[in-house]
C-alpha cells in the first residue's frame, strides 16, 4: 500500500519533469531604463590579487568619469566587482551569474587562463567581454564577443625581435621563462618570432612559476655567454630572475614584454640590475605623451599611487566600452559586440582598430629602464 | 521500509528543487553537489579509515583531466572517458596510497600533499593536458536526446550518481568493512591481531578515495567542460578540507552537510573576499576547539552538556554461559618455539627460548617484570620478527607473519593494557572479532549489496550469543572507555574468543581485577579449555597460575629457567633466586619494546 | 663543473633558509606535539614586520631583525594561547586548525600591508664574491653564517640553561617532567616563541632574497615542512641536515628537469621518506602512547 502510493508519486515526479523541464525563462531583453549593469570580473584575492586591483581602479576611474558627465545617454552606469580569484572555475561560476543576472558587458579579467575558461560561456549567453588577458589563444577563440584591450604577446615578441635582431644585429639570444600561462605565451611567441629570422636560441630554460632560486638555470645560459636573455615571466620573478642573474656575472641585456617595464619589475632586480632593460610595451611610462601625463595626473589624484600600464589598460577597455554602449543606447547583445568593433579610439596603450579575432591594437612600442623607469627607445 | 519514510520528503524536495531556483542558482547547486561527493570520498578516507589523505583534490583533477583528454585529443564519447577516466583516478589513488603502507598521520599528509602537487605540476607543464591554459571545449555528455547543457537538466544526472554514491557509502560505513577501517583508525595494532589487513585494508580506503573524487571529476568535466591547473590547486584541497572538518569527519551525512554548507557560503561571500578569507579562517578554527565533532557531532554535544556529568547508574556483568565440554583434542603440539631470540638495538629481550605447548593445555607464563613474557607473546602473535628462531603452529611454521596471518591461523590474544576500540560500542567491538572474512570478500560491495546486508545481519544476530554467555547484555551498547575496568577485561576476552581461535594468549588476564572478578575469570578460562581452545596466560597473580595452569614456564632475563608442574615450579631454587634476587637490575622490558615500537614507527 | 658548483651555491642558500623553518617546525612538535601548519604563515609575518622596520624607521637590518624576531615571537606567544587546546590532540584537528589560523593571518596581513607586498633593497652593499668563475653572492654568505650562528645559539640555549634543559625535559616525558616540577605551559609558550622567532628570522632573511607579499608562506612552510620531515621530525640537526637537501633537491631539479621540477622534486621526496619514513635522524617525539 505504502509502496504503490510512493511509485505513483515518484511516476508523478518523472511526468512532471519529463513534460516540463525546469528552466529560467530567458528576460534576456534589457530594460531600457534604470542603470547599464556592467561586470567587473577580477582577482581580489589570492596571488595574482595586485594586478586585479590596479584592473578594478583602473575601470572604476573611466566609469566614475563617465557618470560624473551625465553616464550613457542619460542613464547611469552600475559598476559591480566579482572576485574570480584568479582559479578558472570560480571564472565559470562568475560568467554564469553574470548572464543569469542581467548583465549587459564584462570587463576584465586579467588573467588568459581565466578568461578563456569564462569565454564559451559569456558568447553563448552573448555578453562582449573587453579582456587584459594578452594570450595568442584568446585570439585563436575567434569568439565574436571576446576583445582584447592590449596586443597580444605576439606583437610584443614580434616588435622585440625585430629590435633586437633586425635593429641591433644581436644573434645570441638566451630565453628564460616559466610554464604559466603568460610565461609560456611569451616563450612560444618569441621563439617563433626569432625561427623566422633563423635565429636560434643559445639556452633555453623553463622554469616554475614559483620558483625563487635560478642558480642552475642561469649558470646554464652564462655558459652560453648570451648577449640577450629574454625574460618571459610575471613582474616579481622577473625581477629575482634579473637579480639573480647579474650576481652570477651574467653580462647580458636584459628584454621582455611590459612586466620588465614595471616599478615592481626594477625594485625587486635592485635599479642598478634593471638598469637598460629592453622592454617591448603599448605603455612605455607615464610621461610618454600628454594624454597619458593627464591621465596619470589624474589617477594620481584619485587613488594616490602611481598608475601603470595595468591601470591604463583596463581605462581603455572601460572607454572603449562606453563609446560603443552610447551608440547601442544602452543594449547589449550582439548590436553592442558589433558596436565595440566599430570603436576607433585613440587611447593611452595606442589606437584602438578591432579585427575579426578582437585584437584592437597592433604594435608596441620599445623602451629602456633608467633609474627603473621607462624611456622609449626613439633610435630606430 | 518503515524506517526508510523520511526519504520521500527528501526525494521530492531534491526533485523539485531545480522549480524553484534561477539558472545561476542552480549551478551553483551543481557545483555543492560536486563538493559534496568529494567530501563523502575525503570523509571515508579520513574520517572512518583514518589515512590523512591530501590528494583527494588531485583525484578530482585526474577524473576531469582524463575525461577532458580523452574527449577533446582522442575523440572518445563522453561516456566511454568516464569510464577510463574512473579507472585512471583508481589507479591514481593506489599509486598515492603505497606511502601509506609505509607512514601514517603527519608523515602521509605531507607526502600525498607533495604528490598532489607534482600532479599540478605536471598538467601545467605536459601539451597533453593543455598546460597552464587548460582544455576548453568538453563536449557535453550525451544522454537520449536530453540537453545536459542546461544546469537543471544535469542537475537530475548528478543528483542520481550522488545518491547512489551517497548510499554506497552509508552501506560501506555500516557493514563489515567499514567497522574494520574504523577499527584501524582507532589502534591498527589492536585490528590486525583481530584478523584485519591492515596494508589491503589502507590501499582499500585509497581505492575508495580515487573512486570518488574520479567521479566528482567526471561530472566536474561535464558541468563545467573546462579544466586547468589552478582548480585542482592546495587552496581547494585546504577549503574541502575545511567542509570535511565542519560537517563532522567520521559522519559520511555530516560531510555532506559540511561540503554544501561552505559551498554555499563561499559564494555568498564571492565579492567579499578579504574578509570572507577572514572569516572563514576563524570558522575553522572555532570549529576545531569548540566542537571537534563538527556539524554532526553537535547535537550529541549538546546533549551531554544537558544531562550533565556522571549518570550514575553502574554497569554489571551479567553471569558467564560455560561453552560446551569438546571431546579431549589429540595429542598434536598446538605452539613450538624453537630457540627463540629476540634483540632491540643491542639489548637481549629473549635469549634461545624454546617451549612446546601441546593441545587442549593451560600454560603459565611467568617471571619478574622484564624478563621477557610480553615480548614473547608479541613474537608468537607476528607483532615482532624475532631476531633468531623460529615459531611453529600445529607444525606449520609461522615466522614472522604479520599479526593478521596469525589471527587468520586462529591466533587470538588479549593485551596487559587494554587494546579496546574506544570509538566504537562493545557491540562492535565483538563484531570485529565475530566477522572472519577476507579483505578481499568486499567486490560483493558493489556487485551484490543485498548479500553484505544480509551477512552483517547474520552477524549480529551471532553477536548476541557472544554478549550473552559473556554477560554483557547490560553494556553491550555503551562506549568502553565509560565501564569500569573489570568490565573492559571481560570485553576483551570476550572479543578474543569471538575468532574462535584455537590458541588464545592472554596478557595479564588478572591485572586490575578484584578477588570475585578473578576466580569468574578462572572459571571462564577453564571453560574455554575444555572447549577445545589451548590457553596461554602471563600472569602476576601466583595464586591464580597455581591453580589454574596445567604447566608453568618461568622467565628471567629473556631466558627459560624452569618448566613443569605447577607445584614443581614454585620451589625450584633458580625461580626463587630469580623472584628473590637481582631482577631490579634486570634490563627491563618496557625500555626494550619503547626501544622497539620507536624503531618500528 | 661551474653549473654543479654555482647550484650547488644557490641551493645551499635555500637550504639554509629552509632548515630555518623546518627547526621552527621541530622545536614546536617535540616539544608540545603541535604539528603547526600555520608555520609558513608566521613566517611570512616575520618577513613583514623586519621588512616593514627596515625600510620605515631605516634602522640597521641587523636591529629590523631583532626587533621582527621579538614582535613575531610576542605574536606567536598569543596564537600559542590560541591553539593550546589543540595540543597533543588528534592530528586531523591539529592540521586543520592551524591551517586556519594560517588563513587567518594571511588574512590580516593582506588587511593590513595590502595584497602587492613589495620588494626589500639588499641590506649588504659589496657585489658578489668570484671564486673561480663560481659567483657567490655576499648576502647569501651572510644568510649562511646568520643561520648557522643561530642553530649554534639555539643548541647552547637547549643544552646549557637550565630554561633549556626544563624544554628538553618536557619534550622527553611530559609528565616525568611535571612530576619534577617543571611548568610545562610555560615550556610550551616558550618553544612556540623561540619557532616564532625562528619563522621570523628565516622571514627576514629572506626578504631581500625575494620578495614580501602575503602568499609567500605557503610553499615556504610546504617546502620547510617537508625539509622537517627529511631529517626526521622534531631532530634539531635532522632539521638542519633536511633544510639542506632539499634545498639541493629544489635547485638540482630545477636545473636538469626544468619546469618539472617540482613534479620531481616531490616525487623524490616521496620515494626517500618511503625507504626512511623517520628521515636521517629519527623522529624525537614527544610520547604519544
Amino acid at each position: 500500500m505504502r509502496f504503490t502510493s510512493f511509485s505513483i508519486a515518484a511516476a508523478a515526479l518523472m511526468a512532471l519533469a519529463a513534460c516540463a523541464p525546469p528552466g529560467q525563462s530567458q528576460s534576456s531583453e534589457s530594460n531600457a531604463t534604470g542603470p547599464i549593469k556592467i561586470a567587473n570580473v577580477n582577482a581580489q584575492s589570492g596571488q595574482l590579487s595586485s594586478l586585479g586591483q590596479w584592473e578594478h581602479k583602473g575601470v572604476k576611474l573611466a566609469i566614475d568619469e563617465a557618470n560624473k558627465a551625465g553616464g550613457v545617454n542619460g542613464r547611469q552606469i552600475q559598476l559591480d566587482l566579482f572576485d574570480s580569484q584568479g582559479d578558472p572555475t570560480i571564472g565559470t561560476n562568475v560568467a554564469r551569474k553574470i548572464s543569469s543576472e542581467g548583465y549587459v558587458a564584462m570587463l576584465g579579467t586579467a588573467e588568459s587562463a581565466v578568461t578563456l575558461a569564462m569565454a564559451p560561456i559569456l558568447k553563448d549567453a552573448k555578453i562582449p567581454n573587453i579582456t587584459s588577458g594578452q594570450s595568442p589563444k584568446l585570439a585563436e577563440l575567434k569568439s565574436p564577443f571576446l576583445f582584447l584591450n592590449a596586443p597580444t604577446s605576439v606583437t610584443f615578441d614580434e616588435t622585440l625581435a625585430k629590435y633586437l635582431v633586425d635593429d641591433k644585429g644581436l644573434k645570441n639570444i638566451a630565453l628564460i621563462s616559466n610554464n604559466g600561462a603568460y610565461g609560456a605565451g611569451e616563450h612560444d611567441a618569441f621563439l617563433a618570432s626569432l625561427k623566422s629570422r633563423n635565429v636560434t636560441p643559445s639556452a633555453d630554460e623553463v622554469v616554475t612559476p614559483d620558483q625563487k632560486d635560478f642558480n642552475a638555470n642561469l649558470a646554464k645560459i652564462r655558459e652560453q655567454d648570451p648577449e640577450v636573455l629574454f625574460i618571459g615571466a610575471e613582474e616579481v620573478q622577473s625581477g629575482l630572475i634579473a637579480k639573480q642573474a647579474r650576481e652570477l656575472g651574467l653580462k647580458a641585456v636584459f628584454a621582455g614584454g611590459a612586466p620588465l617595464g614595471t616599478d615592481v619589475y626594477a625594485t625587486t632586480a635592485g635599479l642598478e640590475n634593471a638598469e637598460g632593460t629592453v622592454v617591448s610595451s603599448p605603455y612605455l611610462s607615464n610621461d610618454a605623451s600628454e594624454e597619458i601625463k593627464a591621465f596619470a595626473a589624474k589617477y594620481k589624484a584619485a587613488y594616490n599611487e602611481d598608475a601603470r600600464m595595468h591601470v591604463a589598460k583596463a581605462y581603455d577597455g572601460a572607454s572603449i566600452l562606453i563609446e560603443a554602449l552610447k551608440q547601442t543606447n544602452g543594449e547589449g547583445g550582439q548590436k553592442l559586440a558589433d558596436a565595440i568593433r566599430g570603436v576607433k579610439r585613440a587611447g593611452l596603450l595606442g589606437n584602438y582598430n578591432y579585427d575579426a579575432n578582437g585584437v584592437g591594437i597592433h604594435e608596441t612600442k620599445i623602451g629602456l629602464v633608467k633609474d627603473g623607469k621607462v624611456v622609449p627607445e626613439t633610435a630606430s | 521500509m518503515k524506517r526508510l519514510m523520511w526519504l520521500v520528503p527528501v526525494v521530492v524536495a531534491a526533485w523539485l528543487l531545480p522549480y524553484g531556483l534561477g539558472g545561476y542558482a542552480i549551478h551553483v547547486v551543481d557545483v555543492a553537489i560536486i563538493f559534496a561527493i568529494l567530501a563523502v570520498g575525503l570523509g571515508l578516507t579520513m574520517g572512518v579509515a583514518g589515512q590523512i589523505n591530501l590528494a583527494q583534490v588531485a583525484f578530482f583533477g585526474v577524473g576531469a583531466y582524463t575525461v577532458a583528454i580523452l574527449t577533446t585529443q582522442a575523440g572518445l564519447g563522453f561516456w566511454t572517458a568516464s569510464v577510463l577516466a574512473l579507472l585512471a583516478a583508481v589507479v591514481f589513488g593506489v599509486l598515492v596510497g603505497i606511502p601509506a603502507l609505509r607512514m601514517q598521520s603527519h608523515y602521509l599528509g605531507i607526502v600525498t600533499l607533495g604528490l598532489a602537487l607534482a600532479f599540478t605540476n605536471w598538467v601545467t607543464n605536459a601539451h597533453i593536458a593543455g598546460r597552464a591554459e587548460g582544455i576548453s571545449d568538453i563536449p557535453v555528455p550525451p544522454m537520449f536526446g536530453i540537453d545536459l547543457s542546461s544546469g537543471y537538466l544535469f542537475y537530475y544526472v548528478e543528483l542520481i550518481v550522488f545518491a547512489v554514491a551517497l548510499a554506497f557509502a552509508l552501506l560501506v560505513t555500516r557493514s563489515p568493512l567499514g567497522r574494520r577501517l574504523r577499527a584501524m583508525r582507532d589502534d591498527d595494532l589492536a585490528a590486525g591481531s583481530l584478523g584485519a589487513e591492515i596494508p589491503l585494508l589502507r590501499m582499500t580506503a585509497f581505492v575508495l578515495s580515487g573512486l570518488y573524487g574520479g567521479l566528482a571529476g567526471i561530472l566536474y568535466a561535464g558541468l563545467i567542460r573546462f579544466v586547468a591547473p589552478e582548480s585542482f590547486n592546495i587552496a581547494n584541497m585546504f577549503l574541502l578540507l575545511a567542509m570535511v572538518i565542519i560537517g563532522g569527519r567520521s559522519s559520511i551525512l555530516g560531510c555532506v552537510v559540511g561540503a554544501v554548507a561552505l559551498a554555499l557560503v563561499r559564494e555568498a561571500l564571492l565579492d567579499a573576499s578579504g574578509f570572507a578569507q577572514l572569516g572563514y579562517g576563524l570558522v575553522v578554527v572555532l570549529v576545531v576547539v569548540f566542537a571537534p565533532k563538527g556539524l554532526a557531532g553537535l547535537p550529541e554535544q549538546i546533549r551531554s552538556l544537558l544531562r550533565g556529568r556522571g549518570s550514575g547508574s553502574r554497569a554489571q556483568l551479567g553471569p558467564f554461559q560455560p561453552y560446551d565440554t569438546a571431546p579431549r583434542a589429540t595429542e598434536e603440539d598446538v605452539l613450538q618455539i624453537r630457540d627463540v631470540t629476540m634483540r632491540f638495538k643491542g639489548l637481549v629481550a629473549l635469549d634461545d627460548v624454546s617451549l612446546t605447548v601441546p593441545a587442549g593445555q593451560i600454560r603459565g607464563i611467568v617471571g619478574p617484570n622484564g624478563s621477557g613474557k610480553t615480548t614473547l607473546f608479541n613474537v608468537v602473535s607476528g607483532f615482532y620478527s624475532p631476531s633468531q628462531g623460529s615459531v611453529l603452529l600445529r607444525g606449520r611454521e609461522v615466522t614472522g607473519l604479520a599479526p593478521y596471518r596469525l589471527a587468520q591461523r586462529r591466533v587470538a590474544r588479549t593485551f596487559q593494557n587494554l587494546r579496546l576500540f574506544e570509538d566504537l560500542s562493545v557491540r562492535e567491538n565483538l563484531l570485529l572479532g565475530l566477522d572472519r572474512t577476507r579483505t578481499w570478500w568486499i567486490w560483493r560491495y558493489p556487485s551484490v549489496p543485498w548479500k553484505v546486508l544480509g551477512y552483517e545481519r547474520a552477524l549480529r544476530r551471532r553477536v548476541e550469543d557472544l554478549i550473552g554467555r559473556f554477560g554483557l547484555a547490560e553494556v553491550a551498547d555503551a562506549e568502553p572507555r565509560s565501564l569500569p575496568y573489570g568490565i573492559q577485561r571481560r570485553i576483551e576476552l570476550a572479543r578474543a574468543m569471538a575468532m574462535s581461535p584455537t590458541l588464545l594468549l592472554l596478557d595479564e588476564p588478572a591485572a586490575g581485577l578484584n578477588g570475585e572478578e578473578v576466580r569468574q575469570l578462572a572459571e571462564i578460562v577453564r571453560s574455554i579449555r575444555d572447549s577445545g581452545v589451548t590457553v596461554i596466560i602471563i600472569e602476576h597473580n601466583m595464586g591464580l597460575v597455581m591453580s589454574l595452569c596445567d604447566q608453568v614456564t618461568v622467565l628471567s632475563n629473556g631466558k627459560v629457567i624452569a618448566d613443569g608442574r605447577p607445584a614443581e615450579v614454585a620451589v625450584h631454587p633458580d625461580v626463587v633466586a630469580a623472584y628473590l634476587g637481582d631482577s631490579m637490575s634486570a634490563p627491563t622490558e618496557a625500555t626494550a619494546e619503547a626501544a622497539a615500537e620507536e624503531a618500528a614507527r | 663543473m661551474q653549473v654543479f658548483l654555482q647550484t650547488l651555491i644557490g641551493g645551499v642558500t635555500f637550504g639554509a633558509v629552509y632548515a630555518l623553518v623546518a627547526m621552527g617546525f621541530s622545536i614546536v612538535y617535540r616539544t608540545m606535539g603541535l604539528v603547526n601548519f600555520a608555520h609558513g604563515s608566521v613566517v611570512m609575518i616575520g618577513a613583514y614586520a623586519a621588512s616593514t622596520f627596515y625600510m620605515a624607521s631605516k634602522l640597521p637590518f641587523a636591529v629590523a631583525i631583532i626587533v621582527a624576531i621579538a614582535v613575531t615571537a610576542l605574536i606567536g606567544l598569543v596564537i600559542e594561547r590560541f591553539l593550546r587546546p589543540l595540543e597533543n590532540k588528534d592530528f586531523t584537528l591539529m592540521l586543520i586548525g592551524t591551517i586556519g589560523f594560517g588563513a587567518v593571518l594571511e588574512a590580516g596581513a593582506v588587511l593590513v600591508w595590502g595584497a602587492t607586498g613589495h620588494a626589500v633593497p639588499s641590506p649588504v652593499a659589496t657585489g658578489p664574491i668570484d671564486v673561480a668563475g663560481i659567483r657567490i653572492p655576499t648576502y647569501s654568505l651572510m644568510v649562511i653564517a646568520v643561520a648557522a650562528a643561530a642553530t649554534g645559539l639555539l643548541a647552547l640555549f637547549l643544552q646549557r640553561t637550565k630554561r633549556g634543559a626544563a624544554m628538553q625535559a618536557v619534550a622527553m616525558d611530559h609528565q616525568a617532567a611535571t612530576a619534577v616540577g617543571i611548568h610545562v605551559g610555560r615550556s610550551n609558550a616558550m618553544a612556540f616563541a623561540i619557532g616564532a622567532g625562528l619563522a621570523a628570522l628565516a622571514g627576514s632573511l629572506i626578504g631581500p632574497m625575494l620578495y614580501v607579499n602575503p602568499t609567500m608562506g605557503g610553499t615556504l612552510g610546504i617546502k620547510g615542512f617537508a625539509a622537517a620531515m627529511l631529517g626526521g621530525f622534531g631532530s634539531m640537526p635532522g632539521a638542519i641536515v633536511g633544510g639542506l637537501v632539499f634545498g639541493l633537491l629544489d635547485s638540482f631539479a630545477a636545473g636538469n628537469f626544468q619546469e618539472y621540477s617540482e613534479l620531481v622534486t616531490f616525487l623524490v621526496f616521496a620515494v626517500i621518506v618511503m625507504v626512511r619514513p623517520t628521515g636521517i635522524f629519527g623522529e624525537a617525539t614527544v610520547n604519544r602512547a
